[in-house]
């Protein structure tokens, strides 16, 4: 009897380990009792007392699980009243992030003259690193919601109101962040260009021309500041409109003209970047070079820009 | 999943309310957790044990039944009895019953 005793008493120690304290001695005395009881019911149908408790213990199932049953404990870690929430939020962070992640590092990797294998692998592993961050700790906050039983950013029912506008494709929640994202990039290259220098081992050349500061270059950030309203303002129209397109080719013309100005008339890019990086006679070549080819990326830039978003905005005219 | 384990999910759902309706009516005369497991039983109402007792709980901590402790036997008992608010619930659920019978009833005749 000793063997079949500590059978019943290891399962109700087992069930009542996750019960809090208060209820625990009433719900073991009741979980005892009714074992004892169906294992007393099998023994009068002739059943050994062994067999009958194992059979009874059996039944029961897991006694963790019959234990959640007993207090209503949660067996999920996001139910669906948070799931939906949880995973767009997820999605829309891993979206900004991971790209932000590689890039960042992609680029400090290469300006401090690491190979091509060692950016990639470098990169890579940022941008695990910070997958397996955003996901733990977006997933650990809404957990949390769930157990303290908070509402998330969008509580109130849903209505109709509610339904996704149709979206132009390049209008997207993706055509926005990554807009911004990559003005952010170029005015962070602007200002590390200033404060490091670009050249890993010119430390304090810049590549830009140093007469850019401060004017110049504060007019080029209210420039790009004006673009992030603009891909919000597209965001939150839903698509390319006339307007919208002639803001984006005035846009494009305010940074364009000028910097084709400054390039012609050699203010845009440090005489001394090339020539001081790369020694002799070839130091002036290149630079011409390089200047003539950002002349062209410009020019290329602000056409394929305008036009693509005219092209939209034509589209999105016809019904 | 097998064509017997799914016809037996679906009786599930389509069971699981009446245990409650069951409970609720037995209970106006008190009764204890594995007497109250034979009564369903032999009522038509088949239960298992570790979906009763979480039931008895939770009606409990809802108001619709109240519990005392019985001491006088040599097995301490936990004796449930339907609450006044639990004979309420009873008879709005028996209603419904009786209304969704009747609804499926009428299923046959539009055939």
């Amino acid at each position: 009897m000793t063997i079949t005793e500590s059978l019943t008493d290891r399962y109700v120690d087992a069930a009542m380990r996750t019960v809090r304290e208060d209820q625990r001695a009433d719900l073991a005395a009741e979980l005892r009792g009714s074992i004892d009881d169906q294992i007393e019911a099998r023994i009068a149908e002739g059943e050994d007392p062994e067999s009958a408790e194992r059979a009874v213990l059996t039944d029961l199932g897991n006694p963790d699980l019959l234990a959640a049953g007993y207090t209503g404990r949660q067996l999920h870690l996001i139910g669906p009243r948070y799931y939906l929430d949880w995973w767009r939020l997820l999605k829309l962070l891993l979206w900004i992030v991971l790209p932000c992640a590689a890039f960042g590092v992609g680029l400090g990797q290469v300006l401090s003259g690491a190979t091509v294998g060692e950016t990639i692998g470098s990169a890579v592993v940022a941008v695990l690193t910070a997958a397996l961050h955003v996901a733990f700790w977006t997933t650990l906050v809404f957990v949390v919601l769930e157990r303290t039983g908070h509402d998330t950013m969008d509580a109130g029912p849903w209505t109709l109101d509610r339904l996704p506008e149709p979206r132009q494709r390049g209008a997207g929640l993706g055509d926005m962040i990554a807009s911004i994202a990559f003005l952010l990039i170029m005015a962070g290259a602007v200002l590390w260009d200033h404060f490091i220098g670009l050249a890993p081992t010119q430390p304090g050349l810049p590549f830009l021309d140093d007469g850019l500061w401060p004017w110049w270059i504060i007019g080029l950030f209210a420039v790009m500041a004006l673009e992030a309203v603009l891909a919000i303002a597209v965001y939150g129209v839903g698509r390319w409109t006339v307007p919208l397109a002639v803001a984006n080719g005035i846009l494009n013309l305010l940074i364009a003209v000028p910097a084709l100005w400054l390039l012609s008339t050699g203010q845009l890019l440090n005489p001394d970047f090339f020539p001081t990086i790369i020694e002799g006679a070839e130091g002036a070549t290149v630079q011409t070079v390089i200047a003539a080819i950002i002349g062209f990326v410009i020019v290329a830039v602000a056409i394929w820009d305008t036009t693509d978003a005219a092209l939209k905005a034509a589209r999105a005219r016809r019904p | 999943m097998s064509e017997t384990e799914i016809l037996e999910t679906h009786l599930q759902e389509l069971r699981r309310g009446t245990v409650v309706l069951a409970c609720l009516r037995l209970l106006e005369t008190p009764g204890y957790g594995y007497g109250l497991l034979e009564e369903l039983g032999d009522h038509g109402f088949p239960t298992d044990a570790n979906t009763l007792y979480p039931l008895l709980r939770r009606l409990e901590k809802q108001g619709y039944l109240t519990s005392e402790w019985n001491t006088d036997e040599a097995r301490p008992r936990k004796f449930y009895r339907t609450s006044d608010a639990g004979v309420r619930l009873a008879a709005a659920l028996t209603d419904d019953f009786r209304a969704i019978a009747t609804a499926i009833d009428g299923l046959d005749n539009d055939i």
